[in-house]
């Protein structure tokens, strides 16, 4: 799998930086999301504001109940808000009905869990097409050919998922995510079951996504060595995106994630973080 | 543990619902039974009981044997001086002569016509019937008749009615009798006349039916009775009255045994089914608790401890099932009286006895069939080793005994095959029924192989039809994945339908016969024969002159039936006039002819082979009135044809009178006189026998359907029954997906997730059910009409076949399996719509 998506080469290392000027493919405002009620009730969104510029490759992180998940689900169409708007495009996601909202995860999004990403009844081509074959539509030959060719799952095909490792189910899920070109591909936690190896390459293979395709990627991950494949980390605290790192290394990523924790532990929880800094971009 | 046990079924109280009803049907439908039964049963031990309070012992012609089919024999009567040489024996206080007999009521110009008898009989005073109001019929126009009978029908005192025996009279009602603590007997009209006025209606000269004794006061009835036998002589029969009582309630009982026998025949199957059910569940529920079970297994417990709370979760439930079962079940006993009573099988109705013995057969019925399924789950459950509550997915896999459970499918399957040909080609009934047996179990334990084979491929077929659709090619893959699973919900289903279908079959097979036979011997035009049963003893004594004196009559030739043993077993023969039977029949004899038939017997073929005699030997036939009689064999007639005379054995109606007590004619064979046009005929006839409401006039095509009409009855009976079998199955489509979708939340939380919209996330459990349906459908039909069909042959014994195979039964059939298929996923498809994605994905 060091062999990439077209003929210019890539590397893990080379981040492109996320142009300012890039239009924005999901532009999510005033987000807020609770769960439960009374004195049980968690706020896991609480005014989340965050732009996704097309081309880049985000992840979005935090500590334990910072709301990271949410967030995601929020902007993929899985999750009813209680408040705030998602623009995709034009269109607010927080509008539309609960099958406009399959419609447009089917074409236009693309998923990966972190396990049980694929149904075990169907060998790996029939998972991968299956977006496709809930849309009706038939897979483009060429392009199948060359996901299946870059993920090196050629020989697997014809498997089950019972038959496949670990790193080869998750390519499977990776390419069905691609498989309908989606706008956007939502990656959730993708590596946390993993081995080191098998997550870095998976991980690699999302960044020549992003910058051979020039596909959005919104990735949630605990891992700083994750999160330091992306153009850029959102940080999450108590439901509210409180930073930005721009062209992130793991350590810088682990230092902060560190210090939050640690004001996360000293700060009541009440309290409204006055240390936000909202960046764009 | 205990707590654990109830802790654990209380948890998945939900899962278990449907379990709970189909254990919960079955053993409805076992106590249903029971208690209808046991209701009846006491109704007559009641009624029999009662009549003898006062009557030590009772004095009657001596017969061979007291009944046949639940009839008790008529019979001779006896010489009046018996009476009064009777009461002057010594330890005698009184002997009362009396008459019983048969007597329509005629009400207003309307006859009465109960569902059990129509008693007539002479005031005694001492038989159990005391008088509510009035007095005792004393002169010849007086009788006395039952209360319930007098209020249902608006009869009071001083009232006339009409009583119809051999002669008729119009009788003034004197009073009113109840019997015991009733106001009369079930299903029973009751006249009491005095002696004089009973004999005259009955025809019977001075003639007395039976002697009723009661012993003086301080003598033993034993001895007394003793006495009498050796005084009176062997041509009397001298019982002790309970016995009489014992030995009518024991006639009237052995009716209720066979209907004791098909009912629970049927709750069996119901059981069975519902035994796919329970299986299933705990398969899965086991399935769903691999970690916990596995957790439990690292926490300590064995193997044993984990096998015993499945064991004792499934107690659980058996006990609650058979509770609830057994409520419900006094409920059904209602239910199953008035389908009875729409089959024209009349079982009398009392209070209800729910006795201790159906308590326990309930109990013992929910638990055992419970713990029976239930056991290959628990033994599963024992083996999961503590590992496995460490290891992600790989959940459910089944394995172990699938080899050696195909060896013992396919073994059984090709036993079943093989005795269900050697069954066909030598026309057994005990081959075909084992081979049946076999070939039931063997298909049960190949249903993991089979059945997902099947529902492959029908599910090609639908998406050839269909086109390709992704949630009719995953409910396939669903269908399959869980071979076991789904094996076991399309057998059940099978089984079910192949019950209807086999019923259906044989059904319209067997009616064929009766009514080919029917039409290809009999010419007469019209026929004259009851309304009710051929128990209840055919038509009114003076029909058949009121038919001979019509003009428009030019020959009339009746028919009787009788019953006799032969070596013990219970036959019957037909009686006919030998010097009319050519008039109104045209039959193929093999040997001898009708015409010439005085003394001897005429045997079908069939019979003459299996017994193998030929003209000119002997059979034995046992007569309730001669004892057993050396009959010569004098002809053979063709098998289908002596069906249409309704018996194996005719006798001439003069052997008849001279063997048989009873003087009833079943059937009046009539043609109309020359220059009558047969429409004419039946007005004549009709108009003339008006006053005889259980008397009908039939032209042949209609008397050919009435000789199916109880046949009908019965297996509208028998498949209305089995209804509930099907449902059963459908709850067991239900139950399997319900249970199927929980387990694969996650998967649907996926489908979810990348793009399957509800609708068609609910095509797919649809057709996942539709699929079960079809294939349980395409087995149940294969194997019933398969079957059946062997069965046809080997009722038919050579003779001619009359296979049919009804395609209205079968369109109905088809109809039954796509419903269920449709309403068998309609609620899990809803559930499974309902799961929220994000729920789903997390869990």
């Amino acid at each position: 799998m060091t062999n990439l998506l077209n003929d210019t080469p890539g590397t893990a290392d080379t981040h492109a930086v996320a142009a300012p000027t890039k239009p924005v493919a999901v532009r999510a405002r005033g987000l807020v999301k609770s769960y439960g009620t009374g004195p049980a009730a968690v706020q896991a969104l609480d005014g989340a504001d965050l732009d996704i510029h097309t081309g880049t490759f985000t992840a979005i992180m935090g500590p334990s109940g910072s709301g990271k998940s949410t967030l995601m689900h929020a902007l993929a169409g899985l999750d009813v808000l209680d408040a705030g708007q998602v623009l995709i495009g034009d269109t607010d996601l927080t509008d539309l009905g609960e099958r406009q909202r399959t419609l447009l995860r089917r074409d236009r999004f693309g998923f990966v869990f972190q396990s049980f990403n694929l149904l075990p009844a169907l060998t790996a081509q029939e998972n991968i097409t299956l977006p496709l074959d809930l849309a009706g539509r038939r897979p483009d030959p060429e392009w199948m050919a060359r996901l299946v060719d870059t993920l090196g799952l050629g020989q697997r095909l014809q498997h089950r998922p019972s038959e496949l490792s670990g790193g080869q189910q998750q390519r499977v899920a990776v390419a069905r995510a691609l498989v309908t070109r989606p706008e956007i591909v939502f990656a959730d936690e993708p590596t946390g079951n993993l081995d080191t190896r098998h997550g870095q390459a998976l991980l690699r293979f999302l960044r020549d996504a992003c910058d051979d395709l020039g596909q959005t990627i919104v990735m949630v991950t605990h891992d700083p060595l994750a999160a330091a494949h992306a153009d850029r980390v959102v940080l999450l605290t108590d439901g509210r995106v409180i930073e930005e790192i721009a062209d992130p290394t793991a350590s810088a990523i682990a230092d902060r994630m560190l210090q939050l924790d640690t004001e996360a532990d000293d700060r009541p929880h009440t309290a409204a973080s006055s240390t936000d800094t909202l960046q764009e971009g | 543990m205990l707590r654990l046990v109830l802790k654990q079924t209380m948890a998945h109280r939900g899962r278990l619902l449907l379990t709970f009803a189909a254990i919960t049907l079955g053993v409805t439908f076992v106590v249903g039974t029971l208690v209808l039964t046991d209701t009846s049963r006491k109704v007559f031990d009641d009624q029999f009981r009662d009549a003898s309070t006062e009557v030590d012992i009772v004095i009657r012609d001596a017969v061979a044997f007291d009944a046949a089919m639940g009839v008790e024999v008529e019979r001779d009567p006896l010489d009046p001086q018996l009476a009064a040489r009777t009461a002057t024996l010594p330890g005698i206080d009184q002997a009362i002569p009396v008459v019983k007999g048969t007597g329509l009521l005629i009400s207003d110009d309307k006859a009465i016509v109960p569902a059990g008898p129509s008693m007539l009989s002479s005031w005694t005073g001492v038989d159990g019937f005391t008088l509510r109001e009035g007095h005792a019929p004393g002169g010849a126009d007086q009788v006395v008749i039952d209360a319930a009978t007098a209020t249902a029908h608006d009869i009071t005192l001083g009232d006339t009615v009409r009583v119809q025996a051999d002669r008729e009279a119009d009788l003034r009602v004197v009073g009113l009798v109840g019997f015991g603590e009733s106001d009369g007997l079930p299903d029973t009209t009751v006249a009491l006349t005095s002696l004089r006025t009973a004999q005259r209606l009955l025809r019977l000269g001075d003639g007395i039916s039976q002697i009723d004794v009661i012993a003086a006061d301080g003598t033993a009835t034993s001895s007394v009775a003793e006495d009498l036998r050796a005084d009176l002589g062997a041509d009397v029969d001298v019982a002790a009255s309970q016995d009489t009582a014992a030995a009518s309630a024991a006639a009237a009982k052995s009716q209720l045994g066979f209907i004791t026998g098909a009912l629970l025949a049927l709750a069996g199957a119901a059981l069975v089914i519902g035994a796919f059910l329970i299986a299933n569940t705990f398969s899965v529920l086991v399935t769903q608790r691999t970690r916990e079970l596995a957790v439990m297994r690292a926490a300590g417990a064995t193997g044993r401890q984990v096998m015993t709370s499945i064991l004792g979760e499934a107690t659980v439930l058996g006990i609650a099932g058979a509770i609830a079962g057994t409520g419900t079940g006094l409920l059904a006993a209602t239910g199953l009286r008035s389908l009875l009573d729409a089959a024209g099988a009349t079982v009398p109705d009392g209070p209800t006895v729910l006795s201790a013995r159906t308590l326990i057969v309930a109990l013992a019925v929910g638990i055992g069939v419970t713990l029976i399924a239930a056991f290959g789950a628990a033994r599963r459950a024992a083996r999961i080793s503590p590992v496995m509550a460490m290891r992600e997915g790989a959940l459910g896999t089944t394995g172990g005994r699938g080899r050696l459970r195909s060896g013992v499918g396919v073994a059984f399957t090709a036993a079943g095959v093989a005795a269900l040909s050697v069954g066909g080609a030598t026309e057994s009934m005990p081959a075909l029924g084992a081979g049946t047996a076999a070939l039931v179990a063997g298909m049960v334990a190949l249903a993991p192989m089979v059945a997902p084979a099947v529902v492959n491929l029908i599910g090609r077929g639908m998406i050839a039809l269909t086109g390709r659709s992704v949630p009719a090619g995953l409910a396939r893959e669903a269908a399959r994945r869980a071979p076991r699973r789904t094996g076991a919900t399309v057998m059940a289903l099978a089984l079910s339908l192949a019950l209807v279908v086999f019923v259906s079959v044989v059904g319209a097979s067997v009616r064929a016969a009766l009514q080919s036979g029917f039409d290809e011997a009999i010419t007469a035009e019209l026929v004259v024969e009851s309304a009710r049963g051929e128990m209840l003893g055919g038509l009114e004594p003076t029909t058949l002159k009121k038919v001979e004196d019509l003009d428009e009559v030019g020959t009339v030739s009746p028919l009787r039936f009788g019953h006799w043993k032969d070596s013990g077993a219970t036959r019957a023969l037909t009686a006919f006039d030998p010097t009319t039977i050519d008039d109104v029949t045209d039959v193929d004899m093999v040997e001898g002819n009708l015409t010439d038939l005085r003394d001897g017997v005429v045997i079908t073929e069939r019979q003459a082979a299996e017994r193998g005699l030929n003209v000119g030997d002997t059979l034995a036939m046992t007569f309730a009135r001669t004892g057993t009689l050396k009959v010569p064999v004098v002809g053979l007639i063709d098998d289908d044809d002596a069906r249409a005379l309704s018996t194996d054995y005719l006798v001439s109606l003069a052997s008849y009178r001279d063997w048989f007590t009873e003087r009833v004619d079943a059937t009046l064979l009539v043609r109309p006189s020359s220059g009558t046009s047969v429409h004419d005929a039946q007005v004549a006839l009709e108009d003339a026998l008006e006053g005889m409401p259980t008397v009908e006039v039939r032209d042949q095509a209609s008397a050919a359907e009435a000789r199916t009409a109880s046949l009908d009855g019965i297996l509208t009976m028998i498949t209305a029954v089995l209804m509930l079998t099907v449902l059963i199955a459908m709850l067991g489509i239900t139950n399997t997906l319900a249970l199927s979708i929980i387990e694969r939340t996650r998967e649907l939380g996926l489908l979810r997730a990348v793009g399957m919209t509800r609708r068609q996330l609910r095509t797919m459990i649809r057709t996942e059910s539709l699929l079960i349906a079809v294939a349980g459908l395409l087995v149940g039909t294969t194997i019933g009409v398969a079957t059946s069909a062997l069965f046809v042959r080997a009722i038919a014994q050579g003779g001619d076949l009359h296979l049919r195979v009804p395609t209205t039964g079968l369109a109905l059939v088809a109809a039954v399996g796509l419903v269920v298929g449709v309403v068998g996923g309609l609620a899990p498809a809803r559930r499974a719509a309902r799961l929220e994605v994000l729920t789903a994905i997390r869990e």
